[in-house]
């Protein structure tokens, strides 16, 4: 393979085009509406498109992982892990290690069972994740019925999630970092090579000796451990926890990982893509707030939008 | 599983045992007989004809949830469509000129074919995955809709209540309210639904439908217009969806933006606890319906079980796993 700009541009082209995208909505916002286009603004978008972005890894590696992968379950494990674990750490600092530990549990059960489901007994991933997610919802609707959700995230998680330094978001440090380690992974080590490989040719994969289905129970793994944990940095940033916290985050993640550029049948990840998709969608919806569109207008437009990019560069017309 | 019963008669019993729809016609049989013992009167006509009327909006769904996923599609924009057709419908009605009835019944149709058109030009002719396109148009459907109606409510003609219960028509010919008593206008709906896809499967449309679903490049490479036969797919599922929209104004007399929402993700699982496969080319439409009255009943189980309702969505997410688990752990006992 050589590397070439030309070859560079060809696999960034998606990634480019998003950007550009990203930088024209910024724009146009900054000709029409005052006060757009300012550097707390942006930061602001961004940092509320971090969430999303997080929410679009754990979809990214199990769309990655092929066969159809979807995982339709990331926002309801979140505000499962949010409610169960704001009791927990009832406002201490203390008790953050134990919310920690209940995240990590809850999000490895529930990506198992999502796993071993879709995996292991072959069954669509789409229904099982979607089955899934009536199940959280319901543990949470029976957990929450009759009685308030109290408690209070812990004060080091709220600086972490909400607070800034100087007006610069912290969330944003947490996800660059996440970023490095998962480019590192992808792009460095061999599972990021496992990974893509029963993506793209699970038979190939196979042959060459990989567990097929233990590597796509993984996927699954890794995804709800990941959006356990963005649930406790969701409560952090909104300070409660509620019933349907971050139900509103699941389809959006799928659109950031198609505006990024990834292919919905698997094989190829690009998290920075990934996090410009989410970024979009994310300016989109405060571009069109601040047009002052309304609820109708606002859906909408977004729908408009979304359809049109999605003709342009999610369409596989070209390859027959 | 049919290879090796091939040599057989085609009458045994093993021909229908092992088709996955049969466990899924198993649970059913099951759920009534449940339902029948926590509801004294369940066999009444009266009871049958309530329940009918719960069921029917999410039987014509998963009917169209099925026709699409069976196309290769699927179709995540169908309560935003169901939602929007209610808006038209009551936006066109004007209470107190019945003909606005017949003006509302033509251009919601009109709309309900639009509808289905911009969904399959972004499954057959742009080739999008249609999980993303149809989470696309969702929003462009939830978004006219509270255009049009911001707030639920609206107007209908009085005689949209013949699509619920013809008896609420004031001088409607006593013989039609009799009718109407025992056949319910939910039912003459959903058989509407059932023959359109009768005459649809007989001809080629129906074929092909099952052709581009099992696999996309072969039939594009045979010469079928996969992207026609896709959109053909959609428009379908957005006629029943139409016929759902009358029911619902008929019933509640006004239109709502968002009350279709949660019917979309389960008209999917009707669909393939009814044994659609999601991967397209397998199943039938008439299953769905199966799929569908179990997740009905699974609601109203846990309504007489006295279950609290704050169970009602875990239970009923677990019946839905469990329904199109059955048939994979029941194929790999039978093949020991």
């Amino acid at each position: 393979m050589n590397l070439g700009i030309s070859s560079f541009l060809e696999s960034y082209k998606k990634v480019i085009v998003a950007f550009i995208l990203i930088v024209l909505l910024f724009a146009l916002g900054g000709l029409i509406v005052p006060n757009f286009l300012t550097v707390e603004q942006v930061l602001f978008t961004l940092k509320l498109a971090s969430f999303t972005a997080l929410f679009a890894l754990c979809q990214m590696i199990v769309i990655a992982a092929g066969g159809g992968g979807l995982d339709l379950s990331v926002g309801y494990a979140a505000t499962l892990t949010a409610v169960l674990t704001a009791s927990v750490m009832d406002g201490q600092n203390a008790n953050l290690g134990a919310a920690i530990l209940i995240a990590l549990a809850l999000g490895s059960a529930i990506g198992l069972a999502n796993g071993a489901l879709a995996s292991f007994l072959n069954l669509p991933p789409l229904v099982v994740t979607m089955a899934m997610a009536n199940i959280l919802q319901g543990i949470v609707n029976a957990y929450t019925a009759g009685r308030n959700i109290t408690g209070r995230p812990s004060p080091i998680l709220a600086i972490v999630a909400a607070k800034s330094t100087g007006s610069f978001p912290n969330i944003l440090f947490i996800l660059l970092a996440i970023t490095i380690l998962v480019m590192i992974v992808l792009n460095k080590t061999k599972w990021g090579t496992i990974l893509f490989g029963v993506g793209s040719n699970e038979t190939t994969a196979y042959l060459s000796g990989i567990n097929v289905k233990v590597v796509r129970c993984f996927a699954f793994v890794v995804s709800g451990i990941l959006a356990s944990l963005t649930g406790l940095l969701l409560i952090g940033n909104m300070g409660i926890a509620f019933k349907d916290m971050a139900s509103n985050y699941v389809m959006p993640s799928i659109a950031a990982v198609v505006v990024g550029g990834v292919s919905m049948s698997g094989g190829d990840g690009n998290f920075i893509g990934v996090i410009l998709g989410a970024v979009f969608l994310q300016a989109l919806t405060n571009l069109l707030i601040a047009f002052g569109l309304g609820d109708a207008g606002k859906w909408l437009v977004f729908g408009i939008v979304l359809y049109a990019l999605l003709s342009f560069y999610a369409s596989n017309r070209r390859s027959r | 599983m049919n290879k090796t019963n091939q040599g057989s008669s085609k009458l045994a019993l093993s021909n229908y045992v092992f088709r996955p729809e049969f466990s899924s016609l198993l649970i059913l049989i099951v759920m009534f007989a449940i339902t029948a013992i926590l509801q004294e009167n369940f066999f009444t006509i009266k009871s049958i004809v309530r329940n009918i009327n719960a069921f029917a909006p999410l039987i014509l769904l998963s009917m169209g949830a099925a026709v699409v996923i069976i196309s290769g599609g699927i179709d995540l924009s169908a309560g935003a469509a169901l939602s929007l057709f209610t808006c038209v419908l009551t936006t066109v009605m004007k209470k107190s000129d019945p003909i606005t009835g017949i003006y509302a019944l033509l251009i919601t149709f009109a709309v309900a074919i639009l509808v289905g058109v911009v969904n399959g030009i972004g499954i057959g002719y742009l080739r999008i995955p249609p999980v993303i396109v149809t989470f696309a148009t969702s929003y462009i459907w939830l978004g006219i809709g509270l255009f049009l109606r911001p707030t639920p409510g609206g107007e209908s003609v009085a005689w949209f209540r013949i699509f619920y219960n013809p008896g609420m028509v004031e001088g409607i010919s006593p013989h039609i309210e009799q009718f109407g008593r025992v056949i319910p206008p939910a039912l003459i709906l959903i058989l509407i639904a059932c023959f359109i896809w009768f005459i649809v499967s007989k001809t080629k449309t129906g074929r092909y439908i099952y052709a581009v679903g099992s696999n996309n490049d072969s039939a594009y490479a045979s010469g079928i217009n996969t992207a026609k036969v896709q959109m053909q797919a959609c428009i379908i599922n957005s006629i029943f969806i139409f016929l759902a929209a009358l029911f619902f104004v008929g019933q509640n007399q006004s239109g709502d933006a968002r009350m279709g929402d949660p019917l979309t993700l389960r008209a999917i699982a009707s669909a393939i606890v009814g044994g659609v496969a999601l991967s397209g080319g397998k199943g039938s439409v008439y299953f769905a319906l199966v799929g569908a009255l179990i997740l009905n009943l699974v609601n109203k189980i846990i309504f007489f079980a006295n279950i609290s309702t704050a169970y009602q969505t875990l239970v009923s997410g677990l019946i839905v796993i469990i329904a199109i688990a059955a048939p994979v752990a029941y194929t790999l006992y039978s093949k020991e």
